[in-house]
């Protein structure tokens, strides 16, 4: 199994488990039982930090498209649709998060878990190539964080 | 019911919520004790179609009414303001307002907004109180005891004025009777207002928000939208909004465009600057793109469930730059400022 990254948010070491896959809107996936796992990297919980509230607007068993919008967070420093990471039919949500979203901020490669989907995981990304990703991004990601820029893209 | 009376709807949630059956019983015992109130009970508002009696009892009531619903007030307010039953907005104390944070003194009031607003305003007020935003009902018992307090103050102002001022008989008469007849007020039994209604899916124009720009009108491509007589927008065919589709509210660049069952709360009615104000969107980077492109995703979905080809970013979208958020600017800053301290 390939070894741990850590992706270094200024101080902050967000770890990148080497054995997990990654996503663009920066979740992980780990194949359980047949499905694909998705929750939340530790990169993403950083910038979003304490989770108040999560919803989703799908239900178990809905076929998805890639970046179709599934749910919404808020949490203490920010807000923000979600996106389901890849195509695919999400087949359960973690129900304990439903009654406590902080089990994202507890254990957020574990039982902080999102969701299960029926998906080939089309477009995932390994460890390597997530901190890669980040690493492109990062710079751009404080600005657009910052509010320094409006109409890049 | 009578002009002189606060008349008090409370609007049920959708299906079967022990939590909220217990509350909106817990606040229609409290109130049906109190003097100078009307209490009445309708089904969710949003589903109420014209023909539905509760919708009919709403459009009969004459004077100030509040509304307790499972919604954004702006929403709820607006939402009557289409099925015809208007009045002023009446600020309600119990909605939170922005959040301020201790470290944030200088937050400024945002911006008036500069839509075209209402037509044909009656002179009463509506109030509409959000039932998400406490558990407690003798919260919302308080708060109606404020508002029917308010009521009958402005009445009574209004009243003194008009003596001083030389009032007319008919003025005085309307005033000064205990208790106006019920006219053509018809009477409704609680089992017709509470005929269960289908579940309903159409936008809600804001029009203290709305300049009219006709975005929305460009955008939709299922037929929403339309103009009246006087070239106002309007949602003229609500039947063909797509469940679930809330683009063109994506679209319209003064945030007029309101769905009250959304789970996004700036596109469900979310009092405009609050959510979010202080903090970061993450939306961009979580996947969403800007709001543009996801209404064209949207849009798309839609089209090509419906057989027809996907069009993306090629009809209907407004040249105007998505930059139209600056104001939060520095509270972004303040808040990564404070994230940098933090070690980030």
């Amino acid at each position: 199994m390939p070894d741990d990254l850590t992706f270094l948010m200024g101080k902050f070491p967000a770890v990148l488990p080497g054995g997990l896959r990654y996503a663009r809107n920066h979740m992980w996936a780990r194949p359980e039982d047949g499905k694909l796992r998705f929750g939340f990297t530790s990169y993403a919980v950083r910038l979003m930090q304490d989770v108040y509230f999560l919803d989703w607007q799908v239900n178990a068993g809905d076929r998805v498209e890639m970046l179709q919008q599934v749910g919404h967070i808020e949490t203490s420093k920010a807000v923000s649709d979600l996106f389901a990471p890849c195509a695919g039919a999400i087949v359960a949500f973690n129900q304990a998060l439903l009654d406590d979203p902080s089990g994202v901020n507890v254990d957020g490669y574990g039982s902080g878990w999102l969701f299960d989907m029926d998906s080939p995981g089309d477009g995932l990304l390994s460890a390597q190539e997530y901190h890669q990703f980040l690493d492109e991004n990062w710079e751009k990601t404080q600005r657009m964080i910052k509010g320094k820029i409006n109409t890049e893209d | 019911m009578s002009r002189q009376r606060l008349t008090v709807v409370l609007s049920q949630g959708q299906g079967k919520d022990p939590r909220k059956r217990s509350l909106e019983e817990s606040i229609a015992a409290a109130l049906l004790m109190e003097p100078g109130l009307d209490v009445s009970i309708v089904p969710y508002l949003y589903d109420l179609d014209a023909d539905h009696t509760g919708r009919l009892f709403l459009e009969s009531v004459p004077g100030d009414m509040l509304v307790l619903g499972w919604m954004y007030p702006r929403a709820a307010f607006w939402l009557l303001d289409r099925c015809d039953i208007k009045g002023h907005y009446g600020e309600n104390l119990i909605t939170p307002k922005a959040e301020v944070d201790d470290d944030d003194e200088e937050q400024e009031e945002p911006a008036p907004p500069k839509g075209v607003g209402a037509v044909n305003v009656p002179d009463r007020w509506i109030y509409c109180l959000d039932l998400r935003d406490h558990a407690d009902y003798t919260v919302y018992v308080q708060e109606v005891r404020r508002v029917a307090a308010e009521c009958v103050e402005r009445r009574e102002t209004q009243l003194k004025s008009w003596i001083q001022g030389n009032p007319t008989m008919v003025q005085l008469g309307r005033y000064m009777r205990e208790e106006e007849p019920v006219v053509a007020t018809p009477q409704f039994t609680s089992e017709q207002l509470m005929q269960a209604p289908q579940r309903r899916w159409y936008p809600v124009i804001d029009y203290s928000r709305c300049t009219n720009c006709m975005e929305c009108l460009d955008f939709c491509l299922f037929g929403v939208y339309g103009v009246d007589k006087t070239d106002r927008i309007l949602v003229e065919d609500q039947d063909n909004c797509k469940k679930g589709c809330p683009a063109c509210s994506r679209v319209c660049p003064e945030q007029a465009i309101i769905f009250p069952d959304y789970k996004t709360p700036a596109i469900a009615g979310a009092p405009v600057g609050n959510i979010g104000a202080l903090k970061i969107d993450l939306t961009k980077l979580f996947g969403g793109g800007d709001a543009m492109t996801m209404a064209a995703r949207e849009r798309d979905r839609e089209l090509v469930a419906d057989g027809r080809e996907a069009v993306g970013l090629t009809v209907g979208i407004p040249k105007r730059q998505v930059d139209k958020h600056q104001e939060p600017k520095d509270d972004l800053d303040k808040l990564m400022d404070a994230l940098d301290d933090l070690d980030i």
